[in-house]
């Protein structure tokens, strides 16, 4: 009986749980956002310049290579593009990897809700994002005279948000809570991160490629997500199979990812 | 004599009732941690020992079939030698660790002071992380809004407020960690030995303070090895030995009978 009464007063604190871990995770983007460009004269600037700046590079060294593939778009806003995009999954799965050590302190010794952690780390990455997007919009303003245009579509990035959010968030979640337990995780990841960029069309057209590392493009997540945000750019609408395929790899890695996070939570304290 | 339990006055006058005032209710709780014999935490490592069958495990029981209450005014201290259990028993009514068998109630407030400042972040200014701790706690900023000019003149810092605290001394750290902690207002306050920070003028300045929250109606658990802090504190005491109960009681009976014990060592 007492247990029966336990949980009616569990769901009740949960939601106070979870209204408190909200404000926590504001203020953690907040510190993070923050920390990345502090004590630099440019300070937040650096958020839309970064991107930029890596795109000239990019740009400038590929443009002969690979602009003259079979892209449909201008090629300085095609590389920004894929940059933004893969960026913002490998930010937040990168700045996730360490978290759950690196909070120790708070870990053990007050009452944050664990998935906070890695969350805050995937939210401030989206945060940076929105920067991104400024400098994407500044790169597209500028060839608008190489025949850039601007489509409403780009408005559907905010219903594309979420899918690659789930999917950050996924891979986050299980990172973190395998590098309490295997610290060279990090290691692999490191090198893993880098084959996947060259296994997505960041900086090349998918064309290029022959037919089996096209097969291989195929079930990469990453491709389908680039592939949807570039659509938009170009003002197609992607279908709704499109829809359903970038929200199911969302909820499923976002499930498994809860999945191995809620499995290793209890080894958290013991292993770190 | 030293088995003998001892219930406090309201524990008779209302045996099995449900009690509003109930702030924790620990039911039998018990905790294990398996350890591995040897830290293994490399993937590589790991897979070659559990091809060999190498990895083996210790459980161990930190805490042990507990049960204790703790009600609205009255304070409790945990005493017991290092390894007892004392605060892993504390981090479990904070909610910071699960028991592996039995539940833990609790009601109201509670701010767990376990560590002075944790996740103070050292980049950020002296104003920057009053906000930030209190979020920890779980304030939102227009609550610590209310609470920051107090929080500043009590930890003295005015001047400090927005040099970065890796610029800060230890005792600095400290007294700001205290400021923030002791200016909630919770309805309990698990202590682990932080009662005291700072100078003797802040130290006096602290244990004033905390005995103005508990003439408030502030609830405090208590883990300390000072026993004369933890006799001016609180009402009752329980001694853990090895995870378990040793005795429980009015803390003058407890400190007393493990003082004794410790004497006989």
């Amino acid at each position: 009986m007492a247990q029966n009464t336990l949980t009616g007063k569990q769901i009740k604190a949960n939601g106070l749980q979870f209204k408190k871990s909200m404000v926590i995770m504001w203020t953690m983007v907040k510190k993070n956002v923050k920390n990345q460009y502090r004590r630099s004269v440019l300070g937040i600037f650096w958020t839309v310049l970064n991107p930029l700046l890596t795109m000239l590079v990019m740009a400038f060294v590929f443009s002969n290579i690979f602009g003259r593939g079979d892209i449909n778009m201008d090629y300085p806003v095609y590389v920004l593009s894929g940059n933004i995009v893969f960026g913002l999954m490998r930010t937040a799965t990168v700045t996730s990897l360490p978290c759950m050590v690196n909070n120790y302190d708070l870990l053990t010794k007050t009452r944050v809700p664990y998935f906070v952690f890695p969350a805050s780390n995937v939210v401030s990455s989206l945060v940076n994002f929105g920067f991104s997007l400024i400098a994407l919009i500044i790169v597209m303003l500028i060839r608008i005279p190489a025949g850039v245009e601007f489509h409403w579509t780009l408005l559907m990035i905010i219903v594309w948000l979420p899918s690659i959010f789930l999917f950050s968030l996924g891979i986050s979640l299980a990172l973190c809570s395998i590098y309490v337990r295997f610290r060279d995780i990090k290691h692999f990841y490191n090198v893993f991160l880098t084959l996947w960029m060259y296994l997505t069309p960041v900086f090349y057209a998918p064309s290029l490629l022959n037919s089996t590392v096209r097969k291989v493009l195929f079930v990469n997540p990453m491709y389908h997500y680039l592939d949807y945000f570039r659509s938009l750019i170009i003002g197609v609408v992607p279908s709704w199979q499109t829809h359903v395929l970038v929200y199911a790899i969302g909820i499923v890695t976002m499930l498994l990812g809860w999945l191995v996070f809620k499995s290793q939570r209890k080894s958290f304290i013991i292993y770190i | 004599m030293e088995d003998k339990i001892v219930l406090p006055e309201q524990n008779i006058t209302l045996p099995f009732e449900e009690d509003d005032n109930l702030l924790v209710d620990v039911h039998d709780v018990s905790i294990k941690f398996r350890m591995p014999t040897e830290r293994i935490d490399n993937l590589k490592e790991y897979a070659i020992k559990f091809l060999k069958h190498q990895i083996k495990y210790n459980d161990f029981w930190a805490v042990k079939n507990v049960s204790l209450q703790v009600k609205r005014g009255e304070s409790l201290a945990l005493i017991g030698r290092n390894g007892a259990g004392k605060s892993t028993l504390l981090r479990m009514i904070a909610g910071i660790l699960e028991p592996t068998e039995g539940y833990i109630e609790t009601k109201g407030n509670m701010v767990p002071l376990l560590k002075l400042g944790a996740g103070f972040d050292m980049d950020a200014t002296g104003r920057e992380n009053i906000f930030l701790n209190g979020a920890m706690l779980g304030f939102s900023k227009k609550e610590m809004m209310k609470k920051y000019d107090s929080i500043v003149e009590f930890s003295e810092l005015q001047k400090f407020m927005n040099v970065p605290l890796k610029n800060y001394s230890q005792g600095m750290l400290s007294r700001l960690g205290f400021s923030i902690a002791v200016d909630v207002h919770p309805d309990v306050l698990l202590v682990d030995e932080i009662l005291g920070v700072g100078d003797v003028p802040f130290n006096r300045k602290c244990s004033k303070k905390i005995h103005e929250l508990k003439d408030e109606g502030a609830t405090f658990i208590v883990v300390s090895h000072s026993m004369a802090a933890v006799k001016d504190l609180c009402n009752n005491a329980i001694w853990l030995k090895d995870g378990s109960i040793n005795m429980t009681g009015t803390v003058d009976d407890v400190v007393a009978a493990y003082l004794k014990e410790c004497n006989s060592l």
